[in-house]
């Protein structure tokens, strides 16, 4: 990869090279650029141009981020030869390039990675229920209250300290704010079936999935829907019809135990049953999916079913600011971790979508004065934990992020810890795609290590495999990521590894992708038994001779940080790979 | 709900099928073949063979083989079988079967269905030991064979 600009810029930051303001990134800018740029308001960011009487707003993996925060997008985003290039799998320049972003703008510092450090500096922090909330306001106010609706493609409850330390409540209370009418969900069933009930008697708005039945055979409700599959909602005088999917691998990716005799699964057949129904016998004028299925998925699932107006879509974080269309259906998603919220306008006559506009409005913290009600909810959400939450364990040197196919500096950072911690000879961490950014010279808070980490089941696990065992997973795993056919993923990244190096051909045959493993500097031996870490997935499960001891991973991170101050991790990924020279390929897997 | 209780009942009914029918069918078929494989020693090929007498079947839309995209777990994945067929007196579905590409063991069931069984309806669970694909292969009263594959991905992680 030769050195771009923005590489330039980042070794320039480093060397102190750059004013602390970051300004004379604009320097090469034209006047007109740069003037647009410094005169950005509020009215900029909830600009739109309204259609009919109707309004969706859409939330999706807000991951319980109620307070604003930075969120780089991935500088790396590679998929299958056949997905490379198409929204869902660009990002950096091949992103800009599908939208026709401006360098320097308010849309490059969201959508892309490009230009970070000195974007997040004039922007500020993205996101933040106080900040999100004058925008639902402005809507309201302009549409009217009662034709507007806030649906949520879920993943809100988890994801930082506050929400799992009130185990989803404070989450639930934010969404009561923000005034959420529908959801469906992911992580929300890691607090468990139980606690997944309670929270949703807690929630004003209605919790909803067509795709999520008992399984247990001998239980009198075998086979029955667990959440009333559909909701029906009058605005602007149109009668619109609202199907939930929850995330449809849900049992697969997070521990079974949290959804025991629950059965998630894609469910088409039932979900073109409902888009029956609602038009044929409820008389609705449009149909709108609420998904959690991920970007790729929901445009494979248009193809399936017929009749549906809009999916609204989650789970793969995908910023679009503009709809995908496949056969009728047209196809948004709004980002994640509060960002974004989606506008939806609907122009409906003679009971079909006649017209309608969309926008995703990005939540700049600096550009929306803040609501006072939303402030005081935060604060008291986080005022037990506060003092724990706000100890500072060190700094970083470098920009700690998460998004990346395969790897990413926090990972790195978690995996180090873990491995000083065990002394293992590899370390799996998840590739979620939630998490947090912190911008060099930060100071690393514990609630930072928390919004890495914040899960049900922190526990990490060490345990011998074979050889063969880890080079077995290490495909099963890219199959799962790099699966030319979008059903059989399941909108992760490639589980990151510390101890382990690898070549990776994306477009070879599933079972032969990988090449050049070496553990420790050494090529894999596949007859020898290596000690493992792993947290956050289901590799323990076949791993043997396994330690007592487990502790929290926000523990052991914690712990690293304060033992070595000043956290320095390397920008340089332990994997090659093989078919594409860049990391943000455009369409025909071009660099 | 009233199709609920009707498929829970029809599953109950075929689940007994399975258990009191194959040792019988099972035996037959090891008469006639003089090999000295057992049935549950046969390759795919081999069963499918030994099922359909040699005749093979034909892929066919009438069967809905309904399996899901990714097993949540491999040991009880969930196969419904519904094949569009007549259940009259002269003109039924005989029996389905359900086979495996991937298992040591090709065969899960053998279900012998009359038109009394109403549908040609039948549904299990199987345990899937990795990726592969999943066959229903059912007899017609004529004594043709229809068919249809789907393939159910297995796997340990998630996006962990």
């Amino acid at each position: 990869m030769d050195i771009s600009r923005r590489d330039f810029l980042h070794i320039a930051g480093a060397l102190g090279l750059l004013s602390a303001t970051g300004t004379n990134l604009f320097a090469g800018e034209s006047k007109a650029v740069k003037e647009r740029i410094t005169k950005l308001s509020f009215s900029d960011v909830v600009d739109f141009e309204a259609k009919g009487k109707a309004t969706i707003l859409h939330i999706c993996d807000l991951h319980a981020h109620i307070k604003p925060l930075y969120w780089r997008e991935p500088s790396t985003l590679i998929s299958a030869k056949n997905l490379v290039g198409t929204p869902g799998f660009i990002c950096g320049d091949s992103f800009e390039k599908h939208y026709g972003i401006e360098s320097g703008s308010l849309d490059q510092y969201f959508d892309t990675h490009n230009n970070f450090e000195a974007l997040a500096q004039k922007f500020g922090k993205m996101g933040g229920i106080a900040h999100m909330k004058p925008i639902i306001d402005h809507v309201k106010k302009e549409r009217g209250e009662k034709n507007v609706l806030l649906l949520d493609s879920g993943d809100t409850w988890q994801g930082t300290a506050v929400a799992l330390k009130t185990r989803g409540e404070a989450i639930v209370d934010a969404q009561n704010y923000l005034g959420v009418d529908v959801m469906v969900g992911h992580w929300e069933f890691t607090y468990g079936k139980e606690r997944v009930m309670e929270l949703i008697k807690k929630l004003n708005g209605e919790f909803i999935s067509q795709n999520v039945i008992d399984n247990d055979p001998f239980s009198d409700e075998f086979e029955e829907l667990i959440f009333p599959p559909y909701s029906i909602k009058e605005i602007g005088g149109a009668k619109i019809g609202i199907i939930g999917q929850s995330f449809p691998f849900t049992s697969t990716a997070n521990p079974k135990r949290f959804t025991e005799g629950w059965s998630f699964a894609l469910r088409h057949e039932s979900l073109q049953e409902y888009v029956n129904e609602l038009r044929d016998e409820k008389k609705v004028d449009c149909i709108v999916v609420l998904s959690h299925d991920g970007f790729s998925v929901d445009q494979e699932l248009a193809k399936k079913v017929k009749g549906v107006d809009f999916i609204l879509s989650g789970h793969t974080h995908d910023p679009s600011p503009k709809p995908i269309v496949v056969n009728d259906t047209v196809i948004l998603i709004s980002g994640s971790h509060g960002k974004y919220i989606g506008r939806l306008d609907l122009d409906i006559k003679d009971k079909k979508v006649a017209g309608y506009n969309f926008k995703l409005m990005p939540v700049a913290s600096n550009l929306i004065p803040a609501d006072k009600v939303g402030e005081q909810l935060v604060a008291d959400a986080y005022k037990p934990f506060d003092k724990e939450l706000n100890e500072v364990l060190g700094t970083t040197k470098g920009i700690l992020y998460k998004r990346d196919t395969f790897y990413s500096t926090f990972d790195a950072l978690i995996g180090q810890a873990i491995q000083e911690k065990v002394k293992s000879d590899i370390v799996f961490t998840p590739g979620y795609r939630w998490g947090t950014t912190l911008i060099p010279g930060d100071k690393i808070l514990k609630d930072n290590v928390y919004e890495m980490t914040a899960i049900t089941y922190p526990e990490v696990y060490t345990f011998d495999l074979k050889g063969s065992v880890i080079a077995k997973l290490m495909e099963d795993i890219a199959d799962n990521v790099f699966n030319e056919n979008p059903l059989l993923q399941q909108g992760g990244d490639m589980s990151r590894l510390t101890g382990a190096t690898y070549s990776i051909k994306i477009d070879a045959k599933s079972g032969e992708r990988i090449s050049e493993f070496k553990i420790a500097g050494e090529p894999i031996d596949i007859k020898k038994t290596y000690r493992v870490s792993s947290w956050g997935g289901n590799l323990q499960s076949v791993g043997e001779n396994m330690d007592k001891a487990t502790p929290a991973v926000y523990e052991v991170v914690s712990d690293y940080i304060r033992s070595k101050k000043v956290i320095d991790i390397s920008m340089e990924s332990n994997v090659k790979v093989l078919d594409y020279s860049c990391g943000c390929p455009e369409k025909g897997a071009k660099c | 709900m009233e199709r609920r209780k009707f498929i829970q009942g029809m599953v109950a009914t075929s689940i007994i099928a399975t258990i009191t029918v194959p040792t019988t069918l099972l035996a037959e078929e090891t008469q006639k073949a003089p090999a000295k494989k057992g049935p549950n020693d046969m390759s795919f090929d081999e069963a499918v063979k030994a099922i359909t007498d040699g005749k093979g079947a034909k892929e066919s839309d009438k069967i809905k083989l309904s399996v899901p995209e990714i097993a949540e777990n491999g040991a009880v994945v969930p196969v419904k079988i519904n094949v569009d067929h007549p259940m009259e007196e002269a003109n039924y579905v005989k029996a389905i079967h359900i086979l495996n590409k991937g298992n040591g063991n090709a065969r899960c069931a053998d279900v012998m269905l009359t038109p009394a069984n109403d549908k040609g309806y039948f549904a299990t669970r199987v345990k899937l030991s990795k990726t592969q694909e999943v066959v229903a292969l059912v007899e017609l009263s004529d004594g043709s064979f229809i068919q249809m594959a789907k393939s159910v991905k297995v796997t340990i992680g998630g996006c962990g």
